[in-house]
């Protein structure tokens, strides 16, 4: 539900030159202006150190994020169970680390779908313009008039068990319409450009202009929206996981975890439980909306006064 | 220019709200009755349990032990009940909730699970068990003033028996089947249905077709005034007020449903014409609350009462039980949850056909050898599900008998404690071994040998059971393919409609108290038979134990059950993992509450609150 | 102009038509039915259950089953509750509507009248101590699920200091006028701020760059250039500049609230359209899934339709041909 809210502050316009500027692509003088932004940097920084977590979970993780224990159930932190275990007995730190890597694996390719078919659509849409375009534009039209949590609901209803390549897919082909609108108007804006008219004059074909031409010039708002999108992932699985439609336990991620705390019982004396995933996705989506934010003020000099 | 255009969007925005809004302008007209009535309630409501108590009526005696009149309590549920509060359609728990204290039926189970009276103050049985007549209470009034008699009782069953009373949302059929002319009645070939014959006004007999061994049972549906309902088509009485609104549905119980707000908060009041005397208490209040806070608002006293369907959840008992201002009560749940061995798969043809045929069945040889069920019941750790999910607030069973029944008893049946030794021997022994060096078994063929295991959402116990099941299977050697759950609805068609691949499910049966007889799950051609289980032993017994003259005797019945349990827990057609207690909490300043094993809700006209 | 409006109407009706497609499609293509939950009960006759089917008509082909829902929901009717015992779909919603309706409100009402002044003090004094502690909690705002802020809120606000009731809309039938709606505004609060929150924190970002942005524009320059004072400047012309986006993007917001209550409604237990929601999908009544999912798309369709046609009426600069 908060897709739309950040996908609203994150809408970008293309970057625009300055005379001085010329001698270095957008994107390198874009990267240069990020590594400037010194809160951009400690979000990547906390995101790197989740994505290490989740890369070397085996290692780091001393129990089966998955092994149960009848006997010790709600257990208090001690030396054998950092932040003691859940309400199956399972081991609250090992699933913590291992949540890392399942909740950052859905945050990232259910982003990544949802650019791959907002570039694909959003690209043939301000391309072509036309009947493509119209065609392309009724369906996000159609897409979004569905409010976006009510249709992944009634989804999840239909294929009944959800699985992680499921729930990648289905937010995938429920998040595109933003992102697809974005990119069309984008496309639009280039389309009139002197130098497309001067490719498209000396015969380049329609695929070499998309790509040698408009998509370069689009990295900008694809880049800061995906980033945002990928925050707004890790959120809305938390908060599906709550309602009960999210992945199903004993499937370790961080909305599983703190869906534990649904109880007074555990909110009051279990701290261990729920305190360090709500901790996670916060600091997660935090760093990841100060690379997005950070990546906008780069790419658009303009909003940086 | 740019002003005007600014309020033109902020006319936009609002005018959103009003398409919105003018969808539902009546809503507010149901808050506005009955003023003086709830004023009372109001309070009570805020205070909590002690507090309730200094509004009682000083004029009752000042002896604390006494009952005392006046005050009213606050119960909760988890869910909002469906707005059917006509006892004929209703379909949910938790209108049931309600009606447990608004209506009432001839007989009501006791304490042993006998029918003791209600309604009836006697009856007597014919020589060939076909007739059960009912002498009526006299002097019983409806919450309208109206007297109850015998063609009230008549008009309940002949609805039942209405040729409209399915199609129009009725399910309870199994009450008037059995019933004379019951046929002749449903087609619409008669209009006097036979079954079910008025006497007097306080004289009502049903006769059967055939011997009937459950006719307490088959009569003790709860009955609904025929008045209100006078010259309506039965497909119009669910949508009736008399079925519908607070304040016009109609019992005999000591509680009327005076005021609602829809999903939120349904009022009982006090019926002071109720016929056991006018309750002590004023009201009671059923709120909906979200289960995740119940312990705090029983902690505040701002609940005074959980009960019905689902009580306190086991986790939280330990915090509840140690309130000071709660009581609580702990039973047996008459159902159990279970994982099924699908023995059988019907063919696609028979699944859409809606055929169950035991002939045609296609036999799923992963599960026939009876020492790998047995096995597998002795692989799990049932005892640690009980002792670690439900915090030791179950039972294992192996039979599905509850403790409460006459029919359970411990000694007839095998037991199968937690052994994966045992189980390892028994794989072993039916030349189920690891041949491939994967730690996996293989079938004696030398096959690879895949059990999948489908479980469904919803019950929170029972799906944290899957997992681990799979892990326990797994430890013994028996490659468990757990597959993603699905929600309890397909769940169930997919359990149903078993033209799959499935070897293993977990489900649960929620049981009815009122009759042991297992042929309705248990007999092969049974539809509810799920696990398909085609034994003719089983059927055998439980036909025994049906048929008349012997089965009158209840001690014989129990001893035919006896050997079908014995048998049942010999050939594992299932494994019963658990029954899980119902926990009922409630504000120990509440007196008199009847803990029976079917529930609290008996006699509520006689509970008070203490000083 | 007139033609571009005929147009827009004319497009609405196709979308209409495929709305209803789409919302029966997806309710028809989940697999099992509200009888099916049924089953646990062994006591129902199986048989029962297939007579019910045939009767609701959940046996009959899915274009004739479309058809019937279609002409119905024409005549206004949008059938009846399979759950709820048969209730028609149209008193479920109006039963709740409100609510929902009183808890966006609310917290559409609490959104902007934070983040706005928030936004605009944020950017008035750039890189202050206040901007920068606006700055962090609207980070948090959006970094929280609101799943989880609604618990905190439930058990510190709740229970431990005892200031707003955390469940359901009142706390008594039969309270009326001023009293009844005090008891209700008390009720919104927690739910209320729980969904705003993460919109607050977007509005406020919003505002905040907006104002930034449109101070440095060169009509603003102008303005300070024409002698005119600072407040003068900020209210007359960044202000009503900055707003005006902010007004679009209410359109939007308010189906978006309705959605988003599915998860709050659900924390508080306030009986709204989400919690209406959420129940019927678990239970697969179709026909109040259709219901609410139609009546939402049709709303914010509508709402589409009238800010296009607003904005042609009052934007000249927009040309449509």
């Amino acid at each position: 539900m908060e897709t739309q809210s950040n996908q609203q502050v994150g809408t970008a316009v293309p970057p625009a030159k300055t005379e001085a500027e010329k001698s270095l692509s957008p994107f390198q003088l874009a990267m240069r202006r990020f590594l400037r932004n010194k809160l951009a940097i400690a979000g990547l920084v906390v995101l790197a150190f989740f994505i290490i977590v989740a890369a070397f979970a085996d290692i780091i993780a001393p129990h089966s994020p998955t092994a149960h224990n009848y006997y010790n159930i709600e257990a208090k932190a001690s030396s054998e169970h950092w932040l003691g275990t859940d309400s199956s007995g399972r081991d609250n730190f090992s699933r913590l680390v291992y949540g890392a890597r399942v909740s950052l694996t859905i945050g990232f390719f259910a982003m990544l779908f949802t650019v791959v078919i907002g570039v694909i659509l959003g690209s043939l849409a301000g391309y072509y313009g036309r009947w493509v375009d119209g065609l392309i534009m009724r369906a996000t039209d159609l897409m979004m008039i569905l409010p976006f949590l009510l249709l992944i609901l009634t989804i999840i209803a239909i294929v009944q068990s959800v699985s992680i390549t499921l729930f990648i897919t289905i937010i995938a082909v429920t998040a595109w319409p933003n992102l697809t609108r974005i990119i069309r108007a984008t496309f639009l804006s280039l389309r009139e450009k002197e130098y497309v008219l001067g490719a498209r004059s000396i015969g380049a074909s329609d695929f070499r202009i998309i790509f040698k031409h408009f998509l370069p010039n689009a990295v900008g708002p694809i880049i800061v929206n995906a980033t945002l999108m990928m925050a707004t992932m890790i959120i809305l699985e938390s908060g599906l996981s709550f309602i009960g439609f999210g992945i199903p336990q004993p499937t370790p991620t961080w909305g599983n975890m703190i869906t534990e705390a649904n109880s007074l019982r555990i909110l009051e004396n279990n701290w261990e439980t729920w305190v360090p995933p709500g901790l996670a996705i916060l600091l997660t989506v935090l760093a990841i909306n100060f690379i997005g934010d950070g990546l906008r003020d780069a790419f658009d000099p303009k909003s940086n006064q | 220019m740019k002003f005007s255009k600014f309020w033109l969007m902020l006319i936009l925005s609002l005018s959103l709200v009003f398409v919105l809004a003018a969808c539902g302008d009546d809503e507010e007209a149901s808050g506005d009755t009955e003023e003086d009535d709830t004023a009372t309630e109001d309070d009570a409501t805020e205070d909590d349990g002690e507090d309730a108590t200094e509004e009682d009526d000083d004029a009752e005696e000042g002896d604390s032990g006494e009952a005392q009149q006046g005050g009213t309590i606050t119960a909760g549920m988890y869910s909002a009940p469906g707005h059917q509060f006509n006892p004929l359609f209703y379909s949910d728990a938790y209108e049931a909730n309600i009606l447990s204290f608004t209506h009432e039926s001839l007989v009501q189970l006791n304490e042993e699970l006998e029918y003791e009276p209600s309604l009836a103050h006697d009856w007597e049985i014919n020589d060939d068990f076909t007739t059960i007549t009912f002498h009526l209470n006299e002097g019983v009034k409806w919450h309208d003033g109206e007297d109850f008699t015998a063609d009230d009782v008549y008009f309940t069953y002949a609805t039942i028996a209405d040729p409209d009373y399915v199609a129009t949302g009725g399910v309870r059929t199994n009450y008037v089947v059995g019933l004379k002319g019951y046929e002749e009645y449903v087609n619409g070939e008669t209009d006097v249905f036979e079954g079910v014959e008025v006497i007097d006004d306080h004289t009502v007999a049903f006769h059967y077709e055939e011997e009937n061994i459950k006719m307490l049972f088959d009569t003790s549906f709860i009955i609904v005034p025929a008045h209100p309902f006078e010259g309506m088509e039965i497909s119009e009485i669910p949508d009736s007020s008399a079925s519908r609104d607070a304040g016009e549905v109609v019992g005999t119980g000591p509680y009327h449903l005076s005021d609602m707000i829809e999903g939120e908060q349904y009022v009982l009041t006090a019926f002071e014409d109720y016929w056991q005397g006018t309750p002590y208490l004023d009201g009671i209040t059923w709120r909906v609350i979200q289960q995740s806070v119940m312990p705090g608002l029983l902690e505040s006293g701002e609940l005074d009462m959980i009960a019905e369907p689902n009580g306190v959840p086991a986790s939280d008992f330990e915090r509840v039980d140690g309130l000071e201002n709660i009581t609580t009560f702990e039973t047996q749940d008459f159902g159990y949850q279970y994982m099924g061995f699908k023995f059988h798969h019907r063919t696609t043809e028979d699944v859409e056909s809606g055929t169950i045929n035991p002939d045609n069945w296609v036999e799923n040889e992963k599960l026939s050898d009876v020492r790998v069920r047995q096995a597998i019941v002795s692989a799990i750790n049932r005892q640690g599900i009980v002792d670690g999910l439900l915090y030791g607030l179950g039972s294992v069973m192996e039979a599905p008998f509850p403790e409460a029944s006459w029919a359970y008893d411990p000694d007839a049946v095998t037991e199968y404690p937690y052994d994966p030794d045992r189980a390892n021997e028994l794989l072993d022994e039916a030349g189920y071994v690891d041949v491939t060096g994967d730690g996996m078994r293989e079938d004696p063929d030398g096959n690879e040998w895949v059990l999948n295991l489908d479980y469904p959402t919803g019950n929170e116990v029972r799906e944290r059971t899957a997992p681990i099941i799979a892990d326990e299977l797994g430890e013994v050697g028996i490659n468990v393919n757990l597959r993603q759950p699905r929600e309890a609805g397909p769940h169930f068609d997919a359990i149903e409609q078993d033209n799959n691949d499935f070897d293993l499910y977990l489900a649960g049966w929620s049981l009815a108290v009122g009759d042991p007889d297992p042929a309705g799950i248990w007999q092969s051609t049974a539809a509810y038979n799920y696990t398909r289980w085609n034994d003719e032993t089983s059927d055998e017994l439980i036909r025994k134990a049906v048929t008349a003259p012997d089965a009158f005797e209840q001690d014989y019945r129990a001893e035919v059950y006896n050997d079908w349990a014995a048998h049942v827990s010999e050939e594992v057609p299932m494994v019963f993992l658990y029954s899980a207690d119902n926990i009922y909490a409630y504000n120990s300043a509440l007196q008199n509450v009847k803990e029976l094993p079917a529930g609290i809700y008996q006699d509520s006209h006689l509970w008070y609150l203490a000083q | 102009m007139h033609k571009y409006i005929i147009r827009r109407v004319l497009q609405f009706i196709p979308m209409l038509f495929l709305v209803t497609v789409l919302v029966f499609g997806l309710a028809k293509a989940a697999p099992g039915d509200v009888l099916s939950g049924e089953m646990l009960d062994p006591n129902i006759p199986h048989e029962v259950l297939e007579q019910r089917r045939e009767a609701l008509g959940l046996n009959d082909p899915i274009h004739i089953q479309y058809w019937n829902w279609l002409s119905a929901v024409a005549q206004g009717d949008l059938g009846t509750s399979m759950q709820y015992a048969n209730r028609p779909v149209m008193d479920l919603i109006q039963a709740r509507v409100m609510n929902t309706v009183y808890l966006a409100i609310f917290s559409l009402v609490v959104t902007l009248a934070v983040a706005i002044p928030i936004g605009i003090y944020s950017a008035q004094r750039k890189y202050s101590l206040f901007d920068y502690g606006a700055t962090t909690f609207a980070f948090l705002g959006l970094a929280t699920p609101n799943f989880f802020a609604g618990l905190l809120a439930i058990w510190l606000l709740s229970f431990q200091f005892g200031w707003f009731p955390a469940q359901g809309t009142t706390s008594a039938v039969g309270l009326s006028g001023f009293e009844l709606f005090v008891d209700k505004l008390r009720h919104l609060v927690l739910p209320g701020f729980t969904l705003g929150l993460a919109s607050t924190a977007v509005y406020m970002r919003y505002m905040r760059t907006e104002i930034l942005e449109i101070k440095g524009s060169d009509f603003i320059r102008t303005a300070h250039a024409k002698g005119l004072t600072k407040n003068s400047v900020l209210y007359k012309h960044t202000l009503r500049n900055a707003l005006i986006p902010i007004i679009t993007l209410l359109g939007f917001e308010f189906g978006f609230l309705l959605s988003g209550a599915v998860i709050t409604e659900a924390v508080f237990n306030y009986p709204g359209i989400g919690t209406l929601f959420l129940n019927s999908i678990s239970n697969r009544d179709y026909p109040v899934i259709m219901a609410i999912n139609l009546i939402l798309a049709v709303t914010i369709l509508l709402g589409n339709l009238l800010a296009d046609i607003f904005y042609a009426v009052v934007d000249p600069r927009i040309r449509y041909d």
